[in-house]
């Protein structure tokens, strides 16, 4: 069978007629060129592949500078294919992709949008929680050690509470992988929070808020379920790849770079997920059974917090959505079966000497503002 | 007259775009669902499809480009781009945890260093990278291009623009396309800009302002100028000192039915209608241009040495890595 077409040496753009002839070993074509004519034979073991071809056929032949012929009949490529059956040059796994068009590329478009949302969705917080739970402790340490002095900066920190508030912890039975380092930090702002590594810090806020110490108890369980179980450092984790995921798609770099650059506030107002906050809750009661104090420490945090006037948004409600139904998730926790609790004076000792300053009578008039 | 302007008629080459958008999807979703299964590594190789596809169906005077780049050598450029944005990366989380105020300002500073640096020599390498794996009618295209003076170029533009409040920003980008579009071969041809750093300023100017009394809708004007001075302004010099020129058509109106659509096939198909707009675009601004001159499409002759798979060593400097 014999083709017209264009052949191109690579050496000059000019496109010569030329006769293509379609051999058992190869192709054969002739050419003409300013009158004279020449053939050149092409094995096809040296034909590049040539692929998204329509009305003119391309085909490339050879090592640099490649000679090329295009062929405008569509007959050329059937020709192409019955001759070559299975050569590499005709091979496309695109063009049997095309083919499928309609209806298998939709269904497979389809599945893979839902494949992008479960890897989002479930892939991505996995991910980032093995990384979280495998990052060794001593770097774990060595970061939290830096993110609290640089966090403590900001603030003035009350020495004669922090160490009445080390006190307490040391007095409280727990059962931690990390030595615990907290300090009171004077604010109004009624918060604490969980540094990576063993270090909490809480505001003189809350703590003039509480009026009993297992409301102490069961926030500082709950913050030190967050240390335990490394929920600052998978929160982070999970929210810094999906930055990265999100640069990786739209080719935005600025994102992690502010998460790396900006790390210390970012932890402040980290949001841990809904899960993540039930886990420390539950592990904070746990905390208050361990130690045989009244349960309904955590409740009783729960509803002060939630009292809240509108004007001064509890920054520690804010970031921990939900709070009814964590009372509710409390309730169910604590249930039927009522636990004896004791008093615990050593705990009561470093809680008197916490709250210093601020005697019964102070809590009284807090009580009062907050029923007006 | 009516001869000469027959004759200019006559001279007149077109682009053309081919590319079929249902054809780009299929193209597009497998390798995106080949990179998302692969983790990412398959991407170079995806890239180098799509560039084959829309090359393959671009076409001058009838006879379409073709790409020569393969997904391994895109794969080595991809790597040392990546190590690159690690390392630069490093320094930032570094710049973060340091203690002492001195390092970390260090950090930041040879992080922001780093990315002004890298910006020229990727324009570089891909200039170099794009233009030797292009051809048409099996000429090679090539770039001339000195690193040291895309640097230089770019780090004094780049300066002179922040120290001008972003005044200079025009004669930065017309500095800029001069120096990569100055050196590109096309065989034994050789491209020219012409543009001007006053008239970009100008169109900056106009377009903001317009822009913002008209409530944006002068925007898709403003686009089209900006297209008409980019593209307008390439001269293509042949040996014989003939030339020729291109032009684009494109109206603003045009440019606004080709955004507002894209923006609703965007829209509407979350995203996946992507590589339409891919087509859609080039369809327009392809169809558009036409080459007027003297262009003698047979007289391009093979200028560029041979390259083969080792040489992709060589080319530490090509890092294709999307900053354009």
């Amino acid at each position: 069978m014999t083709f017209e077409g264009k052949y191109y040496n690579g050496r000059s753009s000019k496109g010569m007629p030329a006769q293509i002839t379609l051999r058992p070993d190869g192709l054969r074509i002739d050419y003409c060129a300013d009158e004279v004519t020449d053939t050149v034979h092409w094995e096809t073991a040296g034909i590049h592949q040539s692929e998204f071809n329509d009305a003119t056929t391309l085909l490339r032949y050879g090592k640099f500078p490649q000679q090329s012929i295009s062929v405008v009949d569509k007959g050329f490529r059937e020709a192409l294919l019955q001759c070559y059956r299975g050569a590499a040059f005709l091979k496309s796994g695109y063009n049997s992709m095309l083919r499928l068009w309609a209806s298998g590329i939709a269904v497979m478009a389809l599945s893979l949008l839902g494949l992008l949302v479960a890897f989002i969705v479930w892939g991505v917080p996995a991910l980032a929680d093995r990384v979280a739970l495998y990052f060794p402790q001593q770097y774990e340490r060595q970061l939290g050690q830096q993110l609290y002095t640089q966090l403590l900066q900001g603030y003035q920190v009350d020495d004669a509470k922090t160490a009445a508030l080390n006190g307490y912890l040391s007095e409280l039975d727990t059962d931690l992988d990390y030595p615990i380092k907290a300090a009171v930090v004077k604010s109004d702002e009624v918060n604490a929070f969980a540094i990576p590594g063993g270090y909490m810090v809480v505001y003189e806020g809350i703590i003039d808020k509480m009026e009993h110490h297992e409301e102490l108890a069961a926030l500082v369980g709950h913050e030190l379920a967050h240390i335990q179980n490394r929920h600052s450092l998978r929160a982070l984790t999970r929210s810094l790849s999906y930055y990265m995921l999100a640069s990786v798609l739209f080719g935005d770099i600025s994102g992690v770079a502010a998460v790396l650059v900006d790390n210390a506030s970012a932890l402040r107002n980290l949001e841990y997920n809904r899960s993540l906050e039930l886990e420390a809750d539950r592990e904070g009661l746990e905390l208050l059974r361990r130690n045989e104090l009244n349960l309904q420490g955590a409740v009783l945090l729960m509803e002060r917090l939630d009292f809240g006037s509108e004007s001064d948004m509890l920054a520690f409600v804010s970031t921990h959505p939900n709070t009814g139904d964590r009372i509710k998730v409390l309730n169910e926790l604590i249930g039927d079966r009522k636990q004896p609790y004791k008093k615990n004076p050593g705990l009561e000792r470093h809680w008197e000497s916490l709250k210093g300053r601020n005697k019964t009578k102070g809590s009284d008039t807090l009580e009062q503002n907050q029923t007006r | 007259m009516t001869t000469t302007l027959l004759e200019k008629e006559k001279q007149t080459k077109s682009f053309t775009f081919t590319g079929r958008g249902s054809d780009y999807f299929a193209i597009e979703i497998v390798n995106f669902l080949l990179t998302v299964v692969t983790l990412g590594l398959y991407y170079p190789w995806a890239k180098a499809k799509s560039l084959q596809y829309l090359y393959r169906k671009t076409e001058l005077a009838g006879t379409p480009f073709v790409f020569h780049g393969t997904g391994k050598e895109m794969f080595v450029g991809f790597i040392k781009g990546l190590g690159v944005f690690i390392s630069l990366y490093s320094m930032l989380f570094f710049a973060a945890l340091s203690t002492t105020p001195f390092i970390s300002v260090l950090f930041v500073f040879a992080f922001i260093v780093g990315v002004l640096i890298l910006i020229p020599v990727a324009l570089h390498g891909m200039m170099r990278y794009r233009t030797s794996r292009t051809s048409w009618r099996g000429i090679h295209m090539g770039y001339r291009g000195e690193l040291s003076d895309m640097v230089t170029t770019y780090l004094v533009g780049f300066f002179l623009t922040v120290f001008t409040l972003g005044i200079y920003g025009s004669w930065f980008v017309v500095k800029l396309r001069k120096q990569m579009i100055d050196n590109v071969r096309f065989g034994n041809a050789s491209l020219r800009y012409v543009g001007d750093g006053a008239d970009l300023f100008l169109i900056n100017l106009k377009g903001y302002f317009l822009s913002v009394f008209t409530l944006g809708i002068y925007f898709f004007w403003f686009t089209k100028n900006l297209l008409h001075f980019y593209v307008n302004n390439i001269v293509v010099l042949q040996d014989d000192g003939t030339y020729s020129r291109l032009k684009c058509h494109v109206s603003g109106w045009e440019v606004l039915k080709l955004t507002v659509g894209n923006i609703f096939i965007v829209l509407f198909t979350l995203g996946l209608g992507i590589p339409l707009t891919t087509t859609r675009t080039l369809s327009l601004i392809m169809n558009s241009i036409v080459m007027s001159g003297d262009f003698d499409a047979d007289a391009l002759v093979q200028t560029e040495e041979a390259y083969d798979s080792a040489m992709y060593e060589s080319m530490s400097d090509m890092m294709d890595i999307g900053v354009i």
